[in-house]
């Protein structure tokens, strides 16, 4: 395939002319751009304080929306960094409340009525949860109203306390089945939230019934059958058997995670609609479970020379200290003559370059090659349809996503 | 100047192709564009946009695509495969501006505002209301949580929480100094008193009674009248419930400004120093008053209010020598000096102290750290 910017064009327009019914979809980001842009804007976040990271996220944002192409139409991400910056702080004014006022009344109950601060912390968390399913909802519309693809917005209508209620409940099911229900849960709130994505004026459906994902957690049971075959045979008092039957059940356990997150997405992306469109993912669960493994792995290491030079000076610095205080003054001063603050210094620097290292490396041998995997691996059929979409107007959400940042949700990228 | 002149008087004539999103339909138009130079516009089938108002699309992945925006219109975007369109953008660099950033400026100042007024109004006044209403057990069990918390922050070693020293003989010496004090009121809750092995030079209460020296404070007394004096304040901040006060205003601003600065590295800098202002900030009424209150137990006890004064000379004198990072600079704080002068004043003329301790139960009291500890 030729892949020159101009042939790619060419090819593009000759598709529209022909008005092809499948959009199969291009992914163009490499490593490298996205390592210095993650590793710079990380960089500039340090230096303000964190008040960068607004900005971060938005120009990471906008580089992979513009990477992910159906049909050879870049998505684009409008997100806003003082819109983000707004959000968060107004989050942090409801959650200071609720830490604040909220929290010391609890802690004052608790230790009045039971001595102990068990009960404070308990109750605050449960009172957490909520939002923070919440949050979740509130991050994925602001992220759809700010997503526009062929130049239409994406939009998700209101609905949050609505998500945030279900998933307290399909929680509760899925904890008292042991898990049984846990793709039941999957299902609806997947639907709850499909049924109210828009792109452009059109409504999306999320079709197929919860019972289509329940063999997904095949892996999890192959797991639990393993745990449970190595229980007698640990009490036949065969240790090595046993443990090797462990590991291999704990792999599996984690390859099942993988499995699940990877083969229920693609039952549901199969069944979405967006009038006469339809969608497919075609995704490998091993290449994902792959990806995770050996992307962590070289991250791993990498990140291990900051942090082999920072136990190297924390060494220095604590041995410094330690020859003062056994009266071997004289060697702490040969030590300290290379300038305690310098050594300071350098410590605080590589402590911070492992952060910044680790979350630009991650990116790059983890996020970038799973977003790559599933973007190429989705197609838009009915293409023909598309032309027939208007616009939709502007959701102002003015809250951007506030919650998910402060609550550190951990939403999409 | 004048090459420049001539190079702009006769640009080169632009044609190009593109793709153009009109921002209404979900379609994609390819569009042949050329430029009006006389009205310096770019034109092309349903499109004429002032040069000077077309921006570039930042961040954009892979060098393939060049896609522009009109500054105006949010929606429509136009799609280039080549860049010979860029140097005829001077503004192209620009941001496009945002929807209503004056209701975006108000509402952050309204948000700063609300958690300041939150952390320094609501909080402290919540947690002064609720001291009072705290029963006994629960002032106990808080003040036990948060003596575990500190034992635990200041251990190095990161094994176990630093020990508590319980020489027998010492003990009883600091049992004696005790009982001389508080025969003389009647403590509200039954006092604790404890040595922690850590050579910081530094005493404090917590909630329910309990009042806590570090070894560093006994090895740099010089007699055993400054750690009477020294109590006598700490049991000055019991009687008052300050440490209370404390307790309940610290669980409730600290998750906040761990909530603002974020766990990312850069915060827990100025976590640490906001934190370290409104212990300060907190402090320094309370601490006049606890000062008069020991000057007072310490008369009435026969002792010498002068030996508070002593005690905060030490200090200073450390402070000055190897000044310990915050600690260090408020100890050099002046009003430190108003009160080393307050204490000598409240010494009566004519005074006659009762002495405290013989010398043995003094070394004993030195020695507490060296026999037996506890955990």
């Amino acid at each position: 395939m030729d892949t020159s910017p101009g042939a790619l064009a060419q090819a593009e327009i000759a598709a529209q002319e022909q008005r092809v019914e499948r959009l199969s979809t291009l992914f163009t980001g490499r490593r490298w751009p996205l390592f210095t842009l993650v590793l710079g804007t990380g960089v500039l976040s340090v230096l303000t304080l964190g008040l960068y990271r607004f900005w971060q996220k938005t120009r990471v944002r906008r580089w992979y929306w513009s990477a992910i192409r159906p049909g050879g139409h870049p998505l684009e991400y409008v997100g806003d960094p003082y819109e983000k910056l707004l959000g968060f702080l107004i989050a942090v004014v409801i959650l200071a409340f609720y830490i604040g006022v909220v929290n010391l009344l609890l802690m004052f109950a608790s230790f009045s009525l039971f001595q102990g601060n068990v009960a404070a912390y308990a109750l605050s968390f449960i009172g957490v949860v909520p939002i923070w399913f919440y949050a979740r909802y509130r991050a994925r519309r602001y992220v759809l109203a700010r997503t526009r693809w062929m130049g239409l917005r994406f939009g998700l209508a209101p609905g949050a306390w609505g998500f945030a209620l279900r998933a307290l409940w399909h929680w509760i099911l899925t904890l008292i089945t042991l898990g049984l229900l846990w793709p039941r849960m999957t299902f609806k709130l997947e639907k709850y939230r499909t049924d109210r994505t828009w792109f452009g004026d059109h409504r999306m459906e999320q079709g197929g019934t919860w019972t289509m994902l329940f063999w997904t957690i095949k892996w999890h049971l192959a797991a639990l059958g393993v745990a449970l075959v190595c229980l007698p045979i640990l009490g036949a008092g065969l240790m090595p058997l046993a443990v090797f039957g462990f590991c291999l059940s704990g792999l599996l356990l984690v390859f099942g995670a993988v499995y699940y997150r990877v083969e229920t997405r693609k039952r549901l992306t199969g069944e979405k609609r967006l009038g006469a469109i339809r969608l497919t993912l075609k995704v490998n669960s091993l290449r994902v479970f792959w990806i995770l493994l050996s992307g962590y792995t070289l991250s791993l290491l990498v990140a291990a020379i900051p942090t082999g030079f920072l136990l190297v000076l924390f060494f220095r610095l604590q041995s410094a200290e330690t020859l003062t205080e056994i009266g071997m003054d004289e060697m702490s001063q040969v030590l300290a003559g290379a300038d305690r603050w310098a050594l300071v210094g350098m410590t605080v620097m590589s402590y911070f370059a492992i952060f910044l290292l680790w979350s630009a490396l991650t990116q790059a041998w983890v996020t970038l090659p799973i977003a790559r995997l599933y973007a190429r691996g989705l197609t838009v059929e009915g293409a023909e349809a598309l032309p027939a979409i208007r616009q939709r107007p502007r959701d102002e959400h003015i809250e951007a996503e506030g919650f998910a940042e402060a609550l550190d949700v951990g939403a999409s990228l | 100047m004048s090459t420049v002149l001539k190079v702009s008087a006769r640009p080169p004539v632009f044609r190009g192709e593109g793709l153009f999103y009109d921002g209404k339909h979900a379609e994609a138009r390819p569009i042949d564009l050329s430029i009006n130079e006389k009205r310096g516009v770019l034109l092309g089938e349903g499109l004429d946009w002032p040069l000077d108002k077309i921006r570039l699309v930042p961040d954009v992945a892979g060098k393939d695509l060049v896609i522009l925006r009109h500054r105006d219109d949010p929606a429509a975007r136009l799609i280039l495969t080549d860049e010979a369109l860029l140097t005829r953008l001077p503004e192209k660099d620009r941001s496009a501006p945002v929807a209503r950033r004056g209701r975006l400026a108000a509402w952050a100042l309204g948000a700063i505002a609300s958690v300041a007024l939150i952390l320094f109004v609501l909080v402290p006044l919540m947690a002064d209301q609720l001291a009072e209403h705290l029963p006994p057990e629960g002032e106990k069990a808080l003040g036990e949580v948060t003596l575990k918390q500190i034992r635990e922050a200041l251990d190095d070693s990161g094994l176990q929480p630093i020990a508590f020293c319980t020489g027998p003989q010492g003990e009883r010496a600091l049992r004696r100094i005790e009982d001389r004090l508080t025969e003389q009121m009647d403590p509200p809750v039954e006092l604790t008193v404890h040595v922690l092995d850590h050579d910081m030079v530094n005493a404090f209460a917590l909630p329910g009674g309990h009042v806590v020296f570090f070894r560093g404070l006994i090895d740099e007394a010089e007699t055993p009248e400054e750690i009477a004096a020294v109590m006598a304040h700490e049991i000055g901040h019991v009687i008052s419930r300050d440490p209370t006060r404390h307790a309940l205003r610290s669980a409730g601003s600290i998750g906040v400004l761990g909530l603002i600065f974020g766990d990312f590295a850069g915060g827990a800098i100025v976590l640490f120093v906001t934190e370290q202002l409104i212990e300060a900030q907190y402090s320094q009424g309370a601490e006049a008053e606890a000062d008069v209150f020991a000057h007072d137990l310490m008369q009435r006890a026969d002792l010498s209010p002068a030996a508070l004064a002593v005690m905060f000379e030490r200090f200073r004198t450390l402070a000055g020598g190897d000044a310990e990072g915050f600690i260090g600079h408020f100890l050099s704080h002046p009003r430190l000096g108003d009160r080393i002068a307050a204490a000598r004043e409240a010494v009566p003329e004519g005074f006659q102290p009762r002495p405290l301790l013989d010398p043995g139960e003094w070394r004993a009291l030195q020695g507490i750290c060296e026999g037996e500890q506890a955990f």
